[in-house]
This record gives C-alpha cells, sequence and structure tokens, in this order.
C-alpha cells in the first residue's frame, strides 16, 4: 500500500512539473499589424535540383507525366511527385508543416490557406513572381492570409445553376432566370407545370451548406468579414434576407426533402426529374451525364442575382505552395510560375479538365469555344472566396449549422444570423 | 518474508533480477513513449491553449488552466451531446443487456439449431460498423426504406426516422443493441453455463417456477457476469460515433451528435487543447459510469 501511496505522490509531483514547465513557456506577445511582406524575387535561370510536389485527386495522378515538359526546359531539375488522396490530405500537410518534413511544394485546397500559412509552413509569394491582375479575383484572394500572399491558383471551380432545359421548356421557360424572384418563378412553374417533384435542390443545412447558401448572401451584398479579414460582419440586413429568400424555397417545398441525399441521389433524382435543378460546380457536368441526362436535356447558366444584376457564386479550387522548410525555394517557384503560365493552363485543362486561374487561357481554344465551359468563364468574373482565416473551418461548421436550424425553423432568421455572428466573434479568426 | 534486509545479496538473485528488468525494457520503453507519453502530453495539452497553427512551436504555448474545461461545460452544444450521449447510454445499456439476456437464456434451453441461432446473433458484432451503419441508413430510408415499407403494410406511414429529432437518436439506439447484444450474449450463455444445474433443480423441487427460478437462482448467480456486461457496454456506448458519423453526420439539428463526435470536430478545426480537454471529460464520464455500476451490481457484503 505504502508503495502504490508514493507512486501516486511522484506521478503528480511529475505532472505538477510539467504544468510548471509549461507556465514557463507561453505566447511570445503577437508583434500584430502587418504580416511579413511578400517574399524577394527570383531569377530567371533554369531551376536545378529536386522538386518535391504534392498534389491530390486527379492531379496528383496526372502532374508526374504533365511536368516532363517543365523538365524539358530545365534540364537541371527534377520534379517528383507524390499522388495523396483527398481525404488525407488535410492531416498530411499538417503533420508535415509540423514536423518540419515537408515537401517543395504542394496543391493546397482554397480553404486551408489560412491555417497553413498562420501555422508558418508556407512561403510568402515572391515579389514579381506572377502579375495579381492575370487572376480571377476571388481565387486570388483565396492566397492571401492578413495581407500577405502565400501562393499561387493552379486551378478554380465555381458554383452555377443546372437546371433541365427540356423541362423549363415545357414549363415555358427558354430562358435561365435572371433575378431571385424569377428563380423562384422558375422553380414554381417546374414543379407545376413540367411535372417534377421538387423544383430545385438547396442543401439543408449540415456539412458544406455554406457553399450553397453565402453565393445569395453575397449576391446580396452581404460580407463575411471585412475587407482586411480582422472581423466578421456576418450579421446583416443582407444576411437574414438572403438567409430568408433560401428558406423560403424549402418553406414552400420547392426544394428537395430535409434529409442529407444519399450519394448519386441528386444526379439519378436529376435524370429521373425529381429535382428540377441545383447549383453545383464542373465536375457535375459528368456526373449528370453519367446518369443518363444527355446534353440536350439540360443547361447550365450564371446564378441569378438579386435584381438584374448577375449574381455572385462561390470559387474554390486549389492553389500552389512552396513550404518555409523547403530547401529548394528557388526551382520550386519556378515550377510554381510555370504552371501559372496561360499556355501551360490551357494544356492542364487538355489533360486534367481543371479549369484554368488565369483569365487568359479562357480566351482560345476549347475553354473559349465550349458553351458550358463559357457559364463557368462568365460566373469567375463574379465570384467571392470564403475568407482565408485559420479558423474558416469551424466557423464554417457553425455557419452549417445554424442555416439548418434556420431553415427547419429551430430558431428565427434574423437570430440565426446573429448567432453566426456571435459563434463566429467567440472563434475569432485565429490570425 | 520478513527476512531483515541484509547487505549480502545472493548472486542468483541479482541475477534474476537483471533479467527481469533486460526483460521488461522492451516493453516498458514502448509504453512510455507510446502509451504513457502521450497520455501525458495530452491531459498537460488539455490545460493550454494550443491549436494546431502551434504545432511548430508546442511550447510556446499559454497555459489557461481550467479554462478549456470550464469553456465546455458552458457551451450550449456541448451541453447538447452530454445529453445525447447520456440518453444513448441510458436506453442502449438496458435496452441491449435486456435482449442478450432474453437471447441468451433462451439459447441455453434449445438444443437445435443452437450453432446457427448462436452464429446468427454474433455475426453483426463481426461485421464492419460502417458497412452496418450504411445498411441500416437504406433500411430506415423514409421512402422504400425496409422498415417502411413493412409497417405500411399494415397500414402505418412510417416516419422519417432519421430526419427526425424525437426519432434519429433512439433509432441508432435500436441499431447499436442489435449490432452489440452478440458480445453480451456469449458472455451470458458462459455464465449460465456456470449456474449448477442442481440449485435449479432444488429450486424446482420446493415449488419454484420458471420466473420465480429465474429472479430468485439464475440473476443473483449472474451478477459479477452482468456486471461485467454493463461496464463494457457502458464503456463503448459512452463513445459512441461512427453510427452517427455514418447515418447522419450528427443530424438532424445535432440530435445524434456526441461527446465522441464533438471531440473529434475540435480536433479537425485544429482546437487541439479544447479536443484534448473534452476527451478528458468524457474519461471521467466513463470512469463514473464504471463506480456507478460496480455499486449497483456489485457484490453487497
Amino acid at each position: 500500500m505504502r508503495r502504490s501511496t508514493s507512486t501516486a505522490v511522484r506521478a503528480l509531483a511529475l505532472l505538477a512539473a510539467a504544468s510548471l514547465a509549461l507556465t514557463g513557456c507561453g505566447r511570445e506577445a503577437d508583434a500584430g499589424g502587418d504580416g511579413p511582406g511578400q517574399g524577394e524575387a527570383i531569377s530567371d535561370d533554369p531551376a536545378t535540383g529536386t522538386i518535391d510536389v504534392w498534389a491530390m485527386g486527379t492531379e496528383g495522378e496526372m502532374l508526374g507525366d504533365f511536368a516532363k515538359a517543365f523538365q524539358e526546359e530545365n534540364p537541371d531539375a527534377e520534379v517528383k511527385v507524390t499522388a495523396v488522396p483527398w481525404e488525407a490530405a488535410h492531416d498530411k500537410l499538417a503533420n508535415a508543416i509540423a514536423a518540419g518534413e515537408t515537401p517543395d511544394v504542394s496543391l493546397i485546397g482554397t480553404t486551408w490557406m489560412g491555417e497553413f500559412a498562420e501555422a508558418g509552413g508556407l512561403e510568402p509569394t515572391p515579389e514579381g513572381l506572377v502579375e495579381e491582375d492575370d487572376f480571377f479575383e476571388g481565387a486570388w484572394n483565396s492566397t492571401v492570409v492578413g495581407d500577405t500572399s502565400y501562393g499561387v491558383p493552379w486551378y478554380v471551380e465555381t458554383r452555377v445553376l443546372y437546371y433541365r432545359k427540356d423541362l423549363a421548356e415545357k414549363a415555358g421557360w427558354s430562358e435561365a432566370p435572371q433575378s431571385w424572384e424569377e428563380l423562384k418563378q422558375f422553380a414554381t412553374d417546374l414543379q407545376k407545370k413540367a411535372g417534377v417533384e421538387y423544383g430545385i435542390n438547396l442543401q439543408p443545412g449540415q456539412t458544406g451548406s455554406w457553399q450553397s447558401m453565402l453565393p445569395f448572401a453575397w449576391s446580396n451584398g452581404a460580407t463575411v468579414t471585412n475587407e482586411d479579414g480582422t472581423e466578421y460582419t456576418i450579421d446583416s440586413p443582407e444576411m437574414t434576407e438572403a438567409l430568408d429568400y433560401y428558406k423560403s424555397f424549402i418553406d414552400e417545398g420547392i426544394s428537395g426533402p430535409t434529409r442529407i441525399l444519399d450519394p448519386g441521389e441528386l444526379e439519378s433524382g436529376f435524370a429521373k426529374s425529381t429535382f428540377g435543378a441545383f447549383i453545383s460546380g464542373p465536375w457535375h457536368t459528368g456526373l449528370v451525364e453519367d446518369a443518363g441526362v444527355s446534353q440536350d436535356e439540360y443547361a447550365l447558366a450564371p446564378l441569378p442575382g438579386k435584381d438584374s444584376a448577375p449574381g455572385t457564386s462561390f470559387v474554390g479550387g486549389g492553389d500552389l505552395a512552396v513550404f518555409a522548410d523547403s530547401d529548394n525555394k528557388e526551382s520550386a517557384w519556378k515550377l510554381v510560375k510555370w504552371l501559372a503560365e496561360p499556355e501551360v493552363q490551357q494544356d492542364f485543362y487538355d489533360a486534367v479538365g481543371d479549369l484554368p486561374a488565369v483569365k487568359e487561357s479562357w480566351e482560345s481554344g476549347k475553354l473559349a469555344d465550349d458553351p458550358q465551359l463559357q457559364v463557368f468563364g462568365e460566373q469567375l468574373e463574379n465570384t467571392m472566396s470564403p475568407p482565408a482565416v485559420p479558423t474558416w473551418e469551424q466557423v464554417a461548421a457553425e455557419i452549417d449549422s445554424d442555416i439548418e436550424k434556420a431553415v427547419k425553423g429551430a430558431m428565427p432568421v434574423d437570430e440565426a444570423v446573429s448567432h453566426m455572428q456571435s459563434r463566429a466573434e467567440s472563434i475569432g479568426t485565429g490570425l | 518474508m520478513s527476512t531483515p534486509a541484509s547487505r549480502h545479496v545472493d548472486p542468483t538473485r541479482r541475477q534474476q533480477a537483471v533479467a527481469a528488468w533486460v526483460l521488461a525494457v522492451p516493453f516498458m520503453a514502448l509504453f512510455l513513449v507510446f502509451t504513457a507519453g502521450p497520455v501525458l502530453a495530452s491531459l498537460g495539452m488539455s490545460f493550454t491553449d494550443i491549436r494546431s497553427a502551434d504545432m511548430r512551436t508546442p511550447f510556446a504555448v499559454s497555459f489557461v488552466g481550467l479554462e478549456n474545461y470550464t469553456r465546455l461545460l458552458g457551451d450550449p452544444l456541448f451541453q447538447k451531446v452530454v445529453v445525447n450521449t447520456g440518453l444513448y447510454v441510458v436506453l442502449g445499456v438496458p435496452l441491449t443487456m435486456v435482449l442478450a439476456l432474453a437471447v441468451a437464456v433462451g439459447l441455453n434451453r434449445i438444443t437445435v439449431l443452437r450453432g446457427i441461432f448462436r452464429v446468427g446473433y454474433y455475426l453483426p458484432v463481426v461485421t464492419s460498423i460502417v458497412a452496418v451503419s450504411v445498411v441500416w441508413k437504406f433500411l430506415l430510408r423514409e421512402e422504400g426504406g425496409l422498415v417502411n415499407t413493412v409497417l405500411a403494410w399494415v397500414g402505418i406511414d412510417g416516419p422519417a426516422w432519421l430526419d427526425s429529432t424525437t426519432l434519429a437518436l433512439p433509432s441508432l439506439v435500436v441499431m447499436a443493441a442489435w449490432r452489440n447484444l452478440g458480445t453480451l450474449m456469449v458472455i451470458f450463455l458462459a455464465g449460465l453455463q456456470t449456474i449448477p444445474e442442481e440449485v435449479r433443480e432444488a429450486a424446482e423441487v420446493d415449488g419454484a417456477g420458471a420466473w420465480q427460478r429465474f429472479r430468485h437462482i439464475t440473476l443473483p448467480m449472474l451478477r459479477p457476469t452482468l456486471l461485467f456486461g454493463a461496464v463494457i457496454t457502458g464503456i463503448g456506448y459512452l463513445q459512441f460515433f461512427e453510427e452517427a458519423f455514418v447515418m447522419t453526420s450528427g443530424g438532424p439539428l445535432d440530435a445524434t451528435r456526441s461527446v465522441t463526435f464533438f471531440t473529434y470536430d475540435q480536433f479537425s478545426f485544429g482546437n487541439y487543447g479544447l479536443a484534448a480537454a473534452a476527451s478528458y471529460l468524457l474519461f471521467l464520464a466513463v470512469v463514473a459510469l464504471t463506480v456507478v455500476q460496480f455499486k449497483l451490481f456489485g457484490e453487497k457484503d
């Protein structure tokens, strides 16, 4: 008995000592104010040495072969690509940054930029590497954390309106709706005159519903943060109005069921005329065609704005960033610069199907001719990205949860919006 | 045993001591590095404001005392997940135990097809929880789900089980009971077999009916087995996560979000300090539940 007591005492003492040691550490006072400036400009010499690249999904599979052209231009450089699955990518990158064992370059989901930059893992973009104005504004903003850009947009995706063209014609619509009022009428007509079960499918809350709801708010002039990304500005009459409008689709039975759809249910429902329309990104063209909807039966249109002005959509995609722990930064940036050249972006679209983040790439070739793609190109002119703050994922989860509460009537709309604001404030920006 | 300590140490004993240490060191090193270390580190983390952005400088964080714990206890979402988890345990443990005991008593009596039944009841336990959840999600669908189709045969319009804030959690409890009763059944069967046949026969001779025999012979003699069953089921149910993760994503309106789910979310948001604190609160709940069960079912002296 005595022995075990003394062990417990010793363990407690150890714990107390550890706690004391921790108190001794403490945070360094935050310097505050501006972030670091952009990095120093890089030379024009060819790249050299090994460049380790991580990329996810299709990009990871295709980049290795694609980068051979870069190696031909830079014979002394070798690009080594490691494919990382998207599901594991966030944790793998976070661990790599924590351990200081990063690759030189990685594809980074736009909503992760704030977190990784704040953790000190990313290198500020060198001065003059690329021209900010060459990129879609929403895409470029996804690289900016505080006042500093930490990467270069690689590809983009944005959300547009998908609708059944054949059924819309039956309901008397030869063109896509141009305003909120028309969108509501359009969805109602699809239900009443063309016999679809749900005129449109808008996600009724839960993970990712902010991506459906916020475009309506942005189109209405609402914002999530102020210009510098230092304060949340969610609670506004515009946000309330947008959420109210969003909720009205579910209240009036125009939007789909309030449960989460099963994988594939949206596409098959679109083919079976269960859903007349939905809002989604470029990957859905392939999915709906696989589900048996032919190109003549559906069409895409940019999101309608509140009045006649074009609607603002969500822009996501991938950025390329160079890591602070890279030992070949200069060459790594050269690879990034090469991947952001307009012709290379076009070639990458041909090889992989990713939409270029560089505006010039859209002016020629298939991207300029294909009417479906042009809709995405047009929408990209009017996009917003979520704020690149390290705590965004958590704030987004709160917004998702409050959207659900409002839509399902568990909380009045204006209260839900002010709740989003107070939750976001208590989480903070993490900057 | 009380030989006075002597200066002279028997060389054989000394060799044995050395051998013992040599044999124990690999285990102890692994235990210290991979078990005790992380446990102590996470306990330490729960008293700091560490976030994922601090991982490069894990010691440059502030000590915040019990702030993470007080914040959790004041967070309405955490209160909700605590209630959800509590309901899950309070509904799930008795349901699973009663079902498992009924099945075990039944199987203990029949002799035909015993093996097939045993395998049948045990099968859900060895099936992947994710696969089970996906299948149940389809069974419980509002339209075209097996449950509602069967209810429609008898004229009942079945509800949207997983889309209702009142029915979603009980639906998950039923599924958990179905899945976990196999483990308890095996344990209870083993327990039943330790009850000597003579005791039961003696009671029968004394005129005790079937219910009386069950109530006054079987249950008391099964007490240690029941305790064990209640403890492991309670610990398992306090940590429920996968069912909700796969079937409802914690919804609708957080009605199926559990403490573990909340902790998982906090870790993925990068709030390591807060998440660690939530884990320790859950650990305390496990300890408390176990103590309560020992008090309720334990041997009464």
